[in-house]
């Protein structure tokens, strides 16, 4: 609790109850069978409109954590409550009708690969329809109209009917944000979902995330490992260290001394411009941004000069 | 070699320490392997005495010397269904027909004996040990077997020869089907989960389209497998073109028996080859 000693007005803010807010995470406790403690009493409230970005080492919690908001791993202990509705303690129905308002994007993008890009945006709309119009039902007008808006926000409408396996990560991710689109959610949870781009890329998916967040309202919660890209698109930054928040404040509060809290001692930072592939990397920056991705003690840090 | 790594003290790779034609391990296997087959020969103590040259020369010119009679019905109550190519079509038809059931039953059992679907509730995945379990027992009773037990219960013929294939092959199948299940990606699986979809519409959407095509791979497999054991099964009571053949070799009919068994040979490697051909155009 590094960050609330050291700015109390901040964390004041966000621990008192004036405004309702989207997600609560009272006492959150995950333990895998295999004895890991994942998640280690994590409290927290996010306030309507945050863009909330979740840093940390690999196998800090960042998933887990994101994964008890809906319920796609269940939590050992404490309560997420999401607008007023505890999920720790939906069933059935109930649990699928609060899932189908927060929309989720992945790291490896979690696409149907066999599949059209159209049929995957649709997919999107599940939550909303019977089982019995999955199978014999078609896809009603409104949801493929909506479905190729929200294609067209990310970009790729004239995609619609390639197979999905036949579009690049980027175009790829654009797919999965826009099936979460077709949610109409009030949170968007993101797990790393840059992780697995370029940085050219990395940026372009970011900022759909940061459209959606500023022009739609989305509350966002997004998983990242690059600490510039926390700065440029978060507006708090919740940093995890074995399960417990070891940061929670301002993205521009994160300097040397508590980067190396987070991520260790042994932690590297790594310079990139932006907008730039890994082509047009210098050879020593590609061996830097390599080494930090292969070790799991060390961060890479996207430099973004500010244009 | 070895002083290399000893020079420099390093450890010596085992493979340079030893001398593979004087290993003492690998000469022990070698010999215990011999030992082995020596002691089985004196077991089973094979009996060539018998063996007559002159005999068997006879039997093969009779084997290819074809009776092209059972081509043709031979009396007013025979059809074409009783003379060798009728038997061969329904034999054919009976491989196909005892797929078409074991698919039928193996096809919902599989999604009930994938781990991926049914592990999270201790009731799912009971049901899962379980039918995993059923599909190892009964794939584990040789369909020859099977065929036999099924004459007893149900009576000797064609029928037989359809409900016992389809019985062995639900196991096969089953484990075929439900290993395609758990190799697919979970990561749509999760996805799908994520928007609210409820678990019947996560496998209609996530699932299926992962399996289509192995599942039509591994079909065809059984298919090709079920036409070429089918001949085989009129000598244990399952009916088909293996009565024929079983009651030519009874009478000593070597003629009967030489065509029926050219056919055979002829309908497995065109199955053979067919089956191929799908399957690469498939994948």
């Amino acid at each position: 609790m590094q960050g609330r000693r050291d700015r109390p007005a901040a964390s004041f803010f966000h621990r008192l109850p004036l405004v309702a807010a989207v997600l609560s995470i009272q006492n959150l406790v995950k333990v895998y069978p295999s004895g890991t403690r994942a998640i280690d009493d994590v409290t927290l409230d996010i306030q309507h409109g945050e863009f909330v970005v979740l840093i940390g080492l690999s196998g800090s919690g960042k998933s887990s954590l994101l994964r008890c908001i809906n319920r796609l791993v269940e939590p050992t202990s404490g309560r997420v409550i999401f607008e007023g509705a505890d999920i720790t303690r939906a069933r059935g129905g109930e649990l699928r009708r609060i899932r189908r308002r927060i929309g989720m994007i992945f790291q490896q993008f979690n696409l149907v690969r066999r599949t059209s890009v159209l049929s995957n945006t649709l997919a999107g709309r599940l939550g909303y329809r019977s089982a019995l119009r999955t199978i014999i039902g078609r896809p009603s007008r409104e949801d493929v109209a909506a479905a190729f808006e929200n294609l067209g926000r990310v970009g790729i409408a004239d995609k619609a009917f390639a197979r999905a396996d036949a579009l690049s990560g980027g175009q790829q991710q654009r797919v999965g944000i826009a099936r979460a689109l077709m949610q109409h959610p009030e949170l968007m949870l993101a797990d790393e979902p840059v992780a697995s781009l370029d940085p050219a890329t990395s940026h372009s998916v970011m900022k759909y995330l940061e459209e959606i967040n500023k022009k739609d309202g989305i509350t966002v919660i997004c998983s990242l490992h690059f600490l510039s890209l926390a700065r440029r698109y978060g507006t708090r930054v919740i940093a995890l260290k074995a399960g417990k928040i070891a940061f929670d404040g301002q993205p521009d509060d994160i300097d040397e001394r508590r980067f190396k809290e987070i991520y260790g001692e042994d932690a590297v930072e790594v310079e990139i411009g932006p907008g730039r592939s890994t082509e047009s990397m210098s050879a020593a920056e590609a061996a830097a941004l390599a080494l930090a991705q292969d070790s799991t003690t060390a961060a890479a840090k996207l430099g973004l000069p500010d244009r | 070699m070895a002083e290399y790594f000893s020079a420099r003290g390093l450890p010596v790779p085992r493979e340079l320490e030893r001398n593979p034609l004087t290993d003492w391990r690998r000469l022990s296997v070698i010999a215990a392997a011999i030992l082995v087959f020596y002691i089985g020969l004196r077991i089973t103590n094979p009996d060539f005495s018998r063996a007559n040259p002159e005999y068997a020369a006879n039997v093969i010119g009779q084997l290819l010397h074809w009776d092209l009679r059972i081509l043709t019905p031979q009396n007013e109550f025979e059809t074409f269904w009783d003379t060798a190519e009728g038997l061969m079509v329904a034999t054919i038809f009976l491989g196909i027909v005892a797929t078409g059931f074991s698919i039928l039953v193996a096809l919902p059992l599989s999604f009930l004996g994938a781990r991926n679907i049914m592990s999270g509730h201790p009731v799912t995945a009971a049901i899962y040990i379980f039918v995993r379990f059923f599909f190892t027992v009964i794939r584990s009773i040789d369909v020859l077997i099977v065929v036999i037990i099924f004459g007893v219960l149900i009576g000797i013929g064609t029928a037989a020869g359809v409900v016992g294939l389809a019985f062995h092959n639900v196991g096969v199948l089953g484990k075929l089907y439900s290993e395609a299940i758990e190799g697919i990606d979970a990561g749509p699986l999760e996805a799908i989960t994520a928007t609210g979809a409820n678990r019947f519409q996560v496998i209609w959407t996530a699932v299926l389209p992962q399996i289509v095509n192995p599942y039509i791979s591994f079909t065809i497999y059984r298919l090709d497998a079920n036409v070429r054991l089918a001949p085989i099964l009129g000598y244990v009571g399952g009916g088909g073109i293996g009565v024929l053949l079983f009651q030519s070799i009874q009478l000593l009919q070597y003629g009967a028996a030489g065509l029926i068994i050219f056919m055979i040979v002829v309908t497995v490697a065109a199955m053979d080859f067919a089956s191929a051909q799908i399957r690469k155009r498939l994948v």
